[in-house]
């Protein structure tokens, strides 16, 4: 397990030296990771002061939901770049899967060290930057089991989606190309939470409630944290589901090493 | 004692039927018809400690199945694997730490890095202590001239110098048992020969044993003693190179240069195939005469000048035996 630990730094850091060795690309697509955040909420932030609000949020609270997905997205896109389901596909295709398969080392960890795309930290100090704001403007009434539970929260975000993109690169061993169904799930999911679930029909916010329960990791908690009027209909444990998430990781872990046993009788 | 153990191994792939045509498109959709390909189809053999074994067969032979199930990448349909006294699938990250396995066509060293810290990485990742990595990393590189290009990251190498590289990759950790798939694929014949002596060096003295896959007979020539044929899944032939030469080599040569002109020059148990300006060639075969009792008829009649005997090349046989099917009788 140390050993794992240890190789897996040494991976990282490989990784993120191969990244630097082209600086200018590095500095630009950092950048651009980042702007494009900035981009997307500056006009979210412009329509939402132009009408004051959507039912009921103002846009310092819809920045909390944004911030809070943005950041943890970020860091997970960043540390589980290798089972991106494109990236890790093409490890299947072009045979540097059987690479990894080849080292005598724990084959997770490996793939999370073939890929660390540091560049995500643009869009990381965006996202930061859009929690804190909204942290600053919302005059949060901060208790002890807020503060505590907060980055409980943010680290269940990461892990489920980390979970998703493992339950993708798994679905790969059998498409060999990423399929489309897994961005609406990986994207689409970070991208509904980026606002209150308030505004969406009633199918796509029972799609995330129970198909896809990502409701639990982000807009309960955040009306939670703010002390919005909606938390007195939901039920009371609601806002305190999210480390159930990390059974779903399980799971995931789970089917990958399925994968991974199916791989090998079949090849590609 | 044997290293490699293989019983009626089989691996079976499912294919799924593609029907063409739009109503072909519709029926692929609703129905799963599968044919069933026999990739490795019953093979048995043992690969005895220290050997150096050539696996050849044509594209699609069931070479490359072969090797992944060695490799422990592959699960097996039926029979039984043991290298170096695992079951290779099954106990992956045991079994892999024994072995080492270069892949001509794709490298294991990190693209963007310096050689020597992809190198390093490995030392990291197989857990060679440092005096046994220093050892062995001056031992492989000066052996396979590796100094000028220790420094270069992966991605500006040669096709030659990348080869050189992750041979030496692949046997920092003391491997007792290498895999070498196309290791001379597309190089050129002195970066060919290099590798070969290296090969022919770790096998000898360090009495690490050799798969080796080629497509290049010379490879073969060079540095097996025995060889494997497969062919459709089946294994069709495992012997003595020599062996496979002598049954089913073409014709042996005999070029004459006579001294003086002769108007007739044939002799029997040999067929005379060319004759101009005092040089005669004749085809002969092994088993009806050999080529000291054919220069011994024609000295004794002829006045000859100089003469070479021609072997016909491994190349050939190889390509006849996979063509004419040679072998497909006596498996």
């Amino acid at each position: 397990m140390w050993h794992t630990l240890l190789l897996y730094r040494r991976l990282m850091s490989v990784q993120m030296r191969s990244q630097m060795q082209y600086r200018t690309a590095f500095v630009l697509e950092t950048l651009s990771t980042a702007v494009i955040v900035a981009v997307e909420f500056g006009s979210v932030a412009l329509v939402l002061n132009r009408f004051g609000g959507i039912q009921g949020w103002t846009l310092a609270e819809v920045a909390f939901l944004y911030g809070m997905s943005e950041t943890a997205f970020g860091f997970m896109d960043m540390i589980f770049a290798g089972f991106d389901p494109p990236v890790f596909g093409q490890h299947v295709r072009r045979g540097t899967f059987d690479q990894l398969l080849l080292r005598p080392v724990n084959i997770t960890a490996q793939v999370m060290g073939s890929e660390f795309t540091l560049r995500r930290l643009g869009k990381i100090a965006l996202g930061v930057a859009i929690f804190a704001f909204a942290v600053q403007a919302n005059q949060i009434i901060w208790t002890p089991l807020k503060l505590a539970y907060l980055p409980i929260v943010m680290f269940s975000l990461f892990l489920f989606f980390g979970g998703l993109f493992i339950i993708g690169a798994t679905i790969t061993f059998w498409t060999v190309d990423s399929i489309e169904v897994m961005n609406i799930l990986t994207y689409g999911s970070s991208f509904t939470i980026d606002y209150p679930m308030t505004i969406y029909p009633d199918w796509i916010r029972r799609f995330f409630t129970f198909v896809v329960p990502v409701i639990f990791l982000s807009y309960y908690p955040a009306l939670y944290f703010l002390d919005r009027p909606e938390l007195a209909e939901a039920p009371p444990f609601a806002p305190f589901l999210s480390p159930v998430v990390g059974i779903g990781l399980l799971l995931a872990l789970r089917f990958w090493h399925f994968g991974i046993r199916r791989y090998q009788s079949t090849g590609t | 004692m044997s290293i490699i153990t293989v019983r009626n191994l089989r691996k079976e792939f499912k294919v799924s039927k593609h029907h063409r045509g739009m109503m072909g498109t519709l029926r692929n959709l609703t129905t799963r018809e599968f044919t069933l390909v026999k990739a490795v189809d019953n093979i048995d053999f043992t690969i005895a400690r220290g050997e150096l074994v050539g696996y050849l067969g044509p594209n699609g032979a069931g070479k490359s199945t072969t090797i992944k199930m060695l490799t422990g990448l592959l699960t097996p349909t039926g029979g039984e694997v043991v290298v170096n006294g695992r079951v290779p699938h099954q106990q992956r990250q045991l079994y892999v730490q024994r072995i080492g396995a270069v892949f001509g066509q794709r490298t294991t060293l990190w693209w963007d890095l310096p050689v020597i810290e992809s190198l390093e990485l490995l030392r990291h990742i197989y857990r060679v202590p440092p005096d046994r990595y220093r050892q062995n990393l001056h031992e492989f590189t000066s052996l396979l001239e590796m100094e000028s290009f220790l420094n270069t990251p992966v991605r500006s190498l040669s096709l030659g110098q990348r080869m050189r590289a992750d041979i030496c990759a692949a046997l920092l950790h003391d491997p007792d048992l290498l895999f070498l798939d196309e290791p001379t694929i597309g190089l050129d014949v002195v970066a060919k020969e290099r590798i070969r002596e290296f090969v022919r060096h770790i096998n000898s003295a360090r009495g690490v044993t050799i798969l080796l896959t080629t497509h290049d007979m010379a490879d073969v020539e060079r540095l097996c003693s025995r060889v494997m044929i497969i062919d459709h899944g089946r294994l069709l032939y495992d012997g003595r190179l020599q062996t496979l030469q002598d049954r089913f080599g073409g014709k042996r040569e005999l070029v004459v240069d006579f001294a003086e002109p002769y108007p007739e020059v044939t002799v029997p148990g040999a067929t005379l195939t060319h004759y101009h300006d005092l040089r005669a060639t004749y085809e002969f075969e092994r088993q009806t005469i050999s080529a000291s009792e054919l220069i011994g008829l024609l000295s004794t009649q002829y006045r000859i000048r100089d003469l070479s005997v021609r072997e016909p090349d491994i190349e050939g046989t190889i390509r006849r035996i996979y063509q004419e099917g040679l072998l497909t009788g006596d498996a």
